[in-house]
């Protein structure tokens, strides 16, 4: 008896391991995602502590190809993010990254930095107009910019330009904020200009 | 019994349906779709608000009066706002002019009276213009929003009445590949934006721009060829040369006038010198085509390629970057020789020194290549030694191609080492992928004696690359000099390329201390073909104004620009530009143009409002300084959202085993 009703949970035993062992590997995988943000920018802000203590060419770990170059302080709740250079897929799992084309913060253009929506630039959807987001560059020098303008861009139809006479700081990610998807069209674009 | 056997696999996906029902917080329909004009908190979307009405468009009509003369465009255009409206309205148009143009006239008619224009601070032209607009008076005010983009402001235009606005700029119209080309923008770009550009603007109707072209031509040459290239034209002869002129004034808006013309014979090289005098300076400009290139008698050359396989080439930058590469090898003819070197956190090489181009050889590089893959840091120091190692075999001329996609730590160190080895050799860097360090590559480019390439698009990469490596096939002119009359040093605008390439025209603004003397001549060497070339060019004095000074100062001003913006001392660089600027009446980043009259015309009472002229949609090439978006959302909610509906149906599954085993068990 106890036999024939082994044989008959055969599959379903099967399935639930297969089950077990998929949601594992994609659960450790999508926390993988959040723990290498956070860990990442701890590191860096750590990187940045010491390169603004005088350590020549200070990397977050050793094998790093990015240095920080900016510290973001954004919205009312002051949230610290740690910007990396170089807009690479690699450098965003880390941190909001600098699109290096762009100036940096507090020169006169547009300069322009980017973040995932599901980790570091989530604080965006909170941002209004009138909110305050400061910079700081690694030689010590802080700029503090005012939240102008927040729109939903179409990246098939659009692109960032980099002119202006005036330092001027947009900051983007993907669009909507709670899409389950990745690799959509829209961005969330916030442009401060210096105030 | 096959189907009962089945049977598990249909409940499993039974349940994995009810799960996806079972959770609408996540996979609700309306996160996907959200689009612009949904988005719940409406200050999102704020510029774009409806919620004033669509008043009767302010119209613009343009006229070009463009005189060429020789290699100088003087051009004239004007445009008149007309208000069909009730309001007394303040016009603004936006205009995009090439990068080297001169905006140094400005001048505003109303009905017979005509108000030039000062050259002003920014900011004090500004408030110059504001205090006018407040007080009803007519005023117009021309701004430099970007290098190649100006907008033209025009206070307190009357109801049903129109002013007209005239700005005069100058141009370069250099030889390019045997030919000349005049290009008027007609094509206005789309409403400035703070920070998105939109690349698909609304387009202007021929109904709502009308156009007047009128073109007198003087090259100083008969013209052999002359081509319209988008709009029809009728040309006529005259004393000097040609008069072209639009054949109707309902031209498509939508694209820029292009005119086109070549001289009836082509010599050898083709170099001409004009100076003017303007204070106590004189001012030259020189234009040089060089000679064209006879494909038998090419150096042969030592290619280095440099490739970086760092972890931030993964994906598409690293097949590009391949593709790219084994083109270039493909395209080295058999008396060349090359090497190529890769690199991340170290650095290693297809061969120990450079080899002849033979079968074997481009084979081995073929598997060197297909075999690359990134990975690791960035150290750019090792690859460049290793490029260094030898000297350049006799008689070839060395080149090094450094593909990579920029992100450095060191650029100094690299720069200065790059300028301290280079010798004869040329260094080229090529920027692949959305952000590229330009800085560095640049400076690079510059210490090296080569040239730059940013490739921002992947579909940009074959066309691009196939540019550089034909060009950097015949140098025409190697290690160009300039001696000027009496060894006087000449102030240069820019600096000038070492080289010249086959169809690459070289344009040198020069301001000269002292006053030119009669029947002097510039002496131009270098090397070509391996043998040294000497080329003496009159200089032409041109006595009335022509406005060489003014396209020195130009220059001058975009050297500053590009010395600031790369690091340079912003309030010196400021300074220096706001001075040369004011001094050469020009319209910069940091002076603008503003002519105000002297009477009130609006009654107080009325209320002004503003209106944007309708614009056009632009030619492609003036969004050159825009940059695309990264990709900045992660799968983790997706698999998050997997894992858990997984385990859950794992644990669903247990259930009934567990229940069924207790049950079994009694």
């Amino acid at each position: 008896m106890r036999r024939a009703i082994c044989q008959s949970w055969r599959p379903r035993v099967l399935a639930m391991i297969v089950a077990l062992v998929i949601g594992t590997v994609c659960l450790v995988d999508g926390c993988w995602v959040y723990a290498k943000a956070l860990l990442a920018q701890e590191l860096i802000g750590a990187a940045w502590q010491r390169s603004r203590a005088g350590e020549q060419d200070a990397k977050p770990w050793w094998w790093a190809d990015t240095r920080p170059v900016a510290k973001l302080v954004i919205g009312r709740g002051a949230r610290e993010l740690m910007v990396l250079e170089g807009a690479s897929g690699r450098n965003l799992a880390f941190g909001p990254v600098h699109d290096a084309a762009s100036v940096l913060p507090g020169r006169p253009g547009n300069s322009v930095i980017e973040g995932h929506r599901d980790t570091h630039f989530r604080v965006l959807r909170e941002l209004k107009p009138g909110d305050p987001i400061s910079v700081e560059l690694s030689d010590g020098k802080r700029f503090s910019f005012v939240v102008v303008d927040l729109r939903v861009a179409d990246i098939r139809q659009s692109r960032i330009s980099l002119g202006g006479e005036r330092p001027r700081l947009t900051l983007v990610t993907c669009y909507p904020f709670d899409a389950i998807r990745a690799g959509g069209p829209l961005r969330y674009v916030v442009t401060a200009e210096q105030g | 019994m096959p189907a009962l056997q089945l049977t598990p696999w249909k409940r499993l996906a039974n349940w994995l349906r009810v799960l996806v029902l079972l959770s609408p917080v996540w996979v609700s329909p309306a996160a996907f779709t959200a689009q612009p004009d949904d988005v719940q908190s409406g200050s999102l979307l704020l510029k774009s608000s409806p919620d004033a009405p669509p008043a009767e468009a302010m119209r613009v009509q343009s006229s070009f009066q463009v005189q060429v003369t020789g290699n100088l465009a003087r051009v004239r255009v004007s445009q008149q706002f007309s208000n069909p409206s009730d309001d007394w309205v303040e016009g603004l148009y936006v205009f995009p002019l090439s990068t080297d143009a001169a905006v140094d006239e400005l001048v505003m008619h109303i009905g017979d009276r005509v108000i030039r224009g000062d050259i002003r601070k920014r900011d004090e032209a500004r408030a110059v213009y504001e205090q006018a607009r407040s007080e009803g008076r007519h005023a117009s005010l021309v701004d430099q929003e970007r290098p190649n983009m100006f907008t033209a402001s025009v206070a307190n235009i009357a109801p049903h009445s129109a002013i007209s606005v005239e700005i005069a700029y100058l141009e370069t119209i250099p030889n390019r590949d045997g030919r000349y080309t005049l290009r008027l923008p007609l094509a206005i770009t789309p409403r400035y934006n703070p920070s998105v550009v939109n690349a698909t603007p609304e387009r202007v109707t021929g109904e709502q721009q009308r156009v007047n072209i009128d073109v007198e031509l003087a090259p100083g040459f008969p013209v052999q060829s002359l081509d319209s290239l988008h709009h029809s034209v009728v040309a006529t002869n005259d004393a000097l040369g040609k008069h072209v002129r639009l054949s109707s004034s309902q031209v498509p808006a939508d694209r820029d006038f292009e005119l086109v013309w070549a001289p009836a014979s082509v010599t050898d090289v083709q170099g001409a010198v004009f100076a003017e005098r303007s204070g106590d300076a004189t001012y030259a400009l020189l234009m040089l085509s060089p000679p064209q290139q006879d494909a038998q008698v090419v150096e042969p050359r030592e290619v280095e390629f440099i490739i970086d396989t760092s972890g931030s080439m993964q994906g598409p930058s690293i097949e590009q970057a391949r593709a790219a590469l084994q083109m270039g090898i493909d395209r080295l003819t058999e008396k060349d020789r090359f090497n190529v070197i890769r690199f991340s956190s170290d650095a290693s090489s297809l061969f120990e020194v450079p080899r002849q181009v033979s079968q074997t050889t481009r084979a081995l590089a073929k598997d060197f290549i297909a075999a690359l893959s990134a990975d690791g840091g960035t150290e750019m120091r090792p690859p460049l030694q290793l490029a260094f190692a030898t000297a350049p075999a006799t008689g070839f001329l060395r080149q090094i191609v450094f593909i990579t996609d920029g992100s450095v730590g060191n650029e100094t160190e690299i720069v200065s080492y790059i300028r301290q080895k280079i010798g004869n050799g040329r260094l080229f860097t090529v920027g692949i992928g959305a952000s590229p360090n330009a800085f560095f590559l640049q400076e690079a480019a510059a210490a090296g004696r080569g040239s730059y390439t940013f490739i921002a698009e992947r579909d940009q990469v074959q066309a691009r690359m196939q540019d550089l490596f034909r060009k950097i096939e015949s140098p025409a002119l190697l290690d160009l000099s300039l001696q000027w009359p009496g060894s006087v040093t000449a102030e240069l605008a820019s600096n000038m390329p070492g080289d010249l390439y086959s169809g690459d025209p070289l344009v040198v603004l020069a301001r000269l201390p002292g006053l030119p003397e009669r029947n002097q001549v510039l002496t131009l060497s270098g090397r070509t073909h391996g043998v040294a070339w000497v080329h003496q060019v009159p200089i032409v004095s041109v006595t009335d104004q022509a406005g060489i000074a003014k396209l020195w100062a130009r220059e001058r001003i975009a050297t500053l620009t590009r010395q600031r913006n790369f690091g340079g001392d912003a309030a010196e660089a400021q300074a220096g530009i706001v001075d040369l600027a004011l001094r050469h009446h020009l319209v910069s980043e940091f002076t603008s143009l503003v002519a105000v009259d002297a009477t009130p015309v609006r009654p107080p009472e009325a209320d002004a409002r503003s209106e944007q002229a309708p614009t056009s949609a632009p030619a492609g090439s003036y969004w050159s300084k825009t940059t695309g978006f990264a990709k900045t959302a992660t799968s983790a909610g997706l698999e998050l959202l997997i894992g858990c509906a997984c385990l859950a149906f794992a644990a669903l599954l247990f259930l009934p085993l567990a229940v069924s085993r207790r049950v079994g068990g009694r």
